[in-house]
């Protein structure tokens, strides 16, 4: 087993890995920027290490800083976290060039999963239900050709882009012709590429997520769905799982074709899939994400497993301990964001946090990277807490997550836990019916 | 041709910062290129190739106190005060040093990083011991400046 991990993130998801580490009784080293000093992921490491200033490019994202320092601190396994280096396959191989284990997939799996037209292929030729979708347009008379033989409405999207950005809703190829060389433009500056496709466009459809953890004997576990369909403008503000709009049927059915595509795809350690699933009920493959996620604690909680673990001990060539019979979910979890941002403008709101109280008792858990007293720095992400709940049932969950949002106290800076209270007395958000459009909705 | 170093300074900062290997700049007869080993971490001996593009790059150590009189490590890495285990170092306390003079070297990846002064002065202290690692910002000397 690996002495020493590196863990090459901050916030809330590097104190996350350096929590699992403690209890594995694994040594800790924490990387941070010049405006991370005092951040806790710093303080709580067993040792911490400063690569670069503010700027993420310098520090955060920068390759040779962070395996230097994996070699002054003799550190024998990078964790990545997600976002900054996690999918980058570059980072990956470096780490293995240099002796240090990688807590990922392979280089070459990225690679495959990260474009999101060669993921969509693959997947359909493991087997996966897939979206119709088409190959990179090359101008704009392809690019009507290409949305004419899909049919129209298409989502116009960008190859490099994530998160939601880079995405247009077109109805027309009138439409498309208007739009198509800013898309392009704002592709390339975005993310400096100007490689676009299509995919077909779902009117309301629910976001649904596969966690699987794959170990390197060839073994796949598939550990259920989360339910992430409340989002603003495709960022995810709150999820939950199990769904409620997946019978267990559905969900075992998809479950045994992720395992069997997966296991033949070989792949390594966690990873989510992502699916649309549109009202007849139909679940279409989306993409890959080679990484943890930040939702991950719902299924933490309802399947009874520790994903950070699971993935340190793939890494080190364990073989996952798989149960006889496929886990079910136990109970209902659901997870708010808590963003460091106004709840009405969404406008980032960084600063000093004066106070803090988070909430506590049975069933809830926080994980968060901030303290009161500390800073949030306007460089990086504006989330700052994730407050996870655990019932015996949905209407159970929901209860318990108002009641853990109004002990919750965060000041000094703006946060969207009226947000979250708003989502939460929502009647339709109750009853479960809700698509990708909610919150779009719902602020209108 | 004539080489506005600024210039020079600025393609080797863009360099760094992207994932590319080699920028050529063609200006009417004037062409600067700058280029680095694909796959720097596979060196693996002292003070080879990428050693002074990589060097330069850095040219940090820019006093930041408020006396303005420290080098500071512009890399995460390890300290040394010679180019060999054989070699004199670069200065001792009491030097004179000129501006783009080389005080050290931060190793990193493997890679020999040589760190320049930007100043002229006298090395007045030596904070780090050889062979120590080193982070960013860490203080490596204390300079008077003249």
């Amino acid at each position: 087993m690996f002495e020493t991990i590196l863990i090459a993130n901050r916030g809330e998801i590097a104190l996350r890995v350096i929590r699992t580490c403690r209890e594995l009784g694994l040594r800790t080293v924490a990387v941070h920027s010049e405006v991370d000093a005092d951040a806790l992921h710093t303080r709580l490491a067993d040792e911490a290490i400063c690569i670069g200033p503010a700027d993420p490019t310098r520090s955060y994202l920068h390759i040779p800083a962070i395996i230097a320092a994996a070699e002054i601190t003799g550190a024998d396994a990078v964790h990545p976290g997600y976002g900054f280096l996690s999918e980058n396959p570059e980072f990956a191989e470096t780490c293995a060039q240099c002796g240090l284990e990688f807590i990922g997939p392979l280089p070459e799996q990225m690679r495959r999963w990260g474009d999101k037209v060669s993921a969509r292929a693959l997947a359909k030729s493991l087997g996966l239900p897939t979206i119709e979708g088409t190959e990179l347009v090359e101008d704009v008379e392809d690019a009507v050709k290409k949305a004419e033989a899909l049919g129209f409405p298409v989502l116009l999207k960008a190859s490099g882009g994530g998160g939601g950005r880079g995405m247009h809703i077109l109805q027309s190829k009138e439409e498309l012709r208007a739009i198509f060389e800013t898309a392009r433009a704002e592709s390339r500056a975005a993310f400096g590429n100007d490689a676009l496709y299509f995919e077909t466009f779902i009117e309301r459809p629910r976001h649904i997520e596969f966690q699987i953890l794959g170990d390197k004997h060839g073994n796949i576990q598939v550990l259920g769905e989360r339910e992430c369909s409340i989002q603003r403008r495709h960022q995810k503000i709150l999820e939950e799982a199990p769904s409620v709009a997946l019978s267990d049927e559905a969900r075992s059915d998809m479950s045994a074709t992720i395992r069997r595509a997966m296991g033949e795809a070989g792949y390594i350690s966690a990873g989510t899939l992502e699916f649309l699933l549109d009202d007849r009920g139909e679940l279409t493959f989306l993409e890959m994400n080679p990484r943890i996620q930040v939702e991950h604690p719902v299924t933490e909680l309802v399947m009874g497993v520790d994903l950070v673990a699971e993935q340190i001990r793939i890494a080190d060539g364990q073989e996952l301990a798989l149960p006889e019979r496929p886990l079910s979910p136990r109970g209902h979890a659901i997870e708010c964001r808590i963003n460091a941002e106004d709840p009405d403008t969404f406008a980032p709101s960084p600063g000093t946090i004066t106070e803090l109280h988070m909430a506590g008792g049975t069933g809830v858990r926080v994980d968060s990277g901030v303290y009161g007293g500390g800073r949030v720095p306007p460089n990086y992400d504006p989330l700052v807490a994730k407050l996870i709940v655990h019932a015996p049932t949905r209407a159970q969950a929901i209860a318990k997550m108002r009641r853990a949002l109004s002990e919750t106290l965060i000041g000094g800076i703006r946060t969207n836990i009226p947000l979250h209270q708003r989502i939460l007395a929502h009647p339709a958000f109750e009853e479960g019916r809700f698509s990708t459009r909610f919150l779009d909705e719902l602020q209108a | 041709m004539k080489l506005d170093l600024d210039q020079l300074r600025e393609l080797i900062r863009l360099l760094d910062e992207s994932n590319l290997t080699e920028i050529e700049v063609e200006h009417d007869d004037d062409r600067i290129r700058v280029r680095r080993d694909p796959a720097p971490v596979a060196v693996t001996s002292q003070a080879v190739a990428p050693t002074a593009l990589v060097g330069s790059t850095h040219a940090s150590g820019a006093p930041e106190d408020d006396d303005g009189n420290y080098l500071t490590s512009p890399f995460v890495g390890t300290f040394y005060r010679a180019p060999s285990p054989e070699s004199d170092s670069f200065v001792e306390v009491g030097d004179s040093i000129t501006p783009g003079q080389v005080l050290c070297i931060v190793e990193a990846m493997k890679l020999m990083n040589e760190i320049e002064s930007e100043v002229a002065g006298t090395i007045v202290e030596i904070l780090v011991e050889n062979g120590k690692p080193v982070e960013y910002g860490d203080r490596l000397f204390r300079i008077e400046t003249t």
